[in-house]
């Protein structure tokens, strides 16, 4: 006898369902591997599916089919008569959904905006730096083989000066360009100047405040970290205004 | 107290219905069609209640599981497969199952006993048509067919089948109530649905 031949004996057990709950529930694992048995206990159940009307009817006391029918047709009533509650609730769903979206979406473009009227402003404060410019000088530098240049526009009215720094290669590794004031107390430390050598570094700085008379400006490669508040590295500009 | 739910004798005068139904009321369903469960109701809740009544001996547990059956047909009419497949045994085969689901979420060997016992009180033969107009009842034809068939078991059979498969026992309370090893009710069963399968067979579509 096989494993299987015991499927095929309790079939009709298990279509009477008497086989015991351990057996029953083996028999279920096993019908949905076994395609054979599924298709014969489907004629079984076929061929069977009158014997429950051997059991004698019984009428019904009155009113329980009507409550039978209501009931089952309640339960749809039910349904759409929350339908409209349910729409409005998932409409909420969706619409608070949506709406975070929607919030998310805005904040993102509100901050792409913030960010482009800084990056205007910012052109736009260097543009009338330029345009209000009393003074422009440059100074050609040769550094390492590459021929750049320093180019300073000066605004006495706002007190800053745009500084633009072409043509220069790279600093070299652990050290960074330095911009300096060069004033009648001394050099006053401005701004670094980052360079990756492919385009121009630009910067508006103010003009310190502290200094009677700025007489110039220079540019030095200064060792990182450049913490001094004087230059200790190679001057490769100085300008005299 | 006659048993009603217990298969018996087929009345001698069973005049069967010509019964119109034969087709659509599953159609309908699957259509939505509120009628069309209505009239399932009416004419299948005397069949489904004297099923569920006699395995659960509850009247009210009977009537919500009855309630289940048509709510589980309503909304489950589409997965019925083969086309061809009436919805009748379906629905009996629905009731029956829940029906045993109930029965072994109760203390089941204290229910059983009692039940084996009202019936051993009452004795197959007490199983009477008790109203003479059920004859009338649609599906009588179909009720009469079942009980012909089961007539024409060996009573040591009769008796298996009715424990399995309308008292809703296992193998072994049922070997445990007749007082037979578990191998005899086991052949019993296998032998008794043999000849069950082909005497049904002839039964058409009542309701389709």
């Amino acid at each position: 006898m096989t494993p299987h031949d015991w499927y095929v004996e309790h079939r009709t057990a298990w279509v009477a369902r008497s086989l015991e709950p351990k057996e029953e529930q083996l028999f279920a694992d096993h019908l949905r591997r076994c395609e054979e048995c599924r298709v014969e206990i489907a004629l079984l159940e076929r061929d069977l599916g009158w014997l429950p009307m051997g059991a004698t009817p019984s009428a019904p006391r009155p009113g329980l089919t009507r409550e039978i029918a209501d009931r089952v047709l309640r339960r749809r009533a039910t349904w759409r008569h929350h339908a409209p509650a349910l729409a409005a609730a998932a409409a909420l769903v969706i619409t608070a959904g949506l709406a975070g979206v929607e919030y998310r979406r805005r904040a993102a473009a509100e901050a792409l905006l913030a960010d482009r009227d800084r990056r205007l402003a910012a052109l736009t404060d260097t543009l009338s730096v330029i345009r209000s410019a009393v003074r422009v000088v440059h100074h050609d530098i040769s550094m390492d083989g590459h021929r750049g240049g320093l180019l300073i526009f000066l605004d006495e009215t706002s007190h800053r000066w745009n500084v633009v720094v072409h043509g220069l290669p790279a600093p070299p590794p652990g050290s960074v360009y330095q911009f300096w004031f060069v004033t009648e107390s001394g050099m006053v430390k401005s701004v670094e100047l980052p360079m990756d050598g492919s385009r121009p570094a630009f910067a508006t700085v103010p003009m310190p405040r502290k200094a009677a008379t700025i007489m110039g400006a220079a540019l030095t490669v200064e060792p990182m970290p450049a913490a001094s508040d004087q230059p200790r590295g190679r001057e490769i500009a100085h300008v005299n205004l | 107290m006659a048993d009603s739910s217990e298969p018996g004798p087929a009345p001698a005068t069973t005049t069967p219905i010509a019964l119109a139904r034969q087709s659509g009321l599953r159609a309908g369903l699957v259509a939505r069609d509120e009628r069309a469960l209505v009239e399932l109701i009416e004419l299948a809740t005397p069949w489904l209640l004297g099923l569920v009544q006699g395995m659960l001996r509850d009247q009210d547990e009977a009537e919500e599981v009855v309630a289940q059956v048509f709510a589980t047909a309503w909304d489950r009419v589409g997965t019925l497969g083969d086309e061809h497949e009436t919805i009748m045994p379906w629905l009996l085969r629905i009731a029956r199952n829940r029906a045993i689901d109930r029965l072994r979420r109760r203390a089941r060997l204290r229910r059983k006993a009692m039940r084996v016992e009202a019936y051993e009180t009452a004795g197959p033969t007490s199983v009477l048509f008790r109203e003479p107009d059920e004859a009338a009842q649609p599906g009588w034809h179909v009720h009469g067919s079942v009980h012909e068939a089961l007539g024409a078991l060996p009573e040591e059979q009769r008796a298996v089948v009715r424990l399995a498969y309308f008292a809703g026992l296992t193998h072994s309370e049922i070997a445990q109530e007749l007082g037979i090893p578990m191998g005899t009710v086991k052949t019993r069963l296998r032998l008794a649905f043999d000849k069950l399968r082909t005497a049904l067979a002839p039964l058409r579509n009542w309701v389709r």
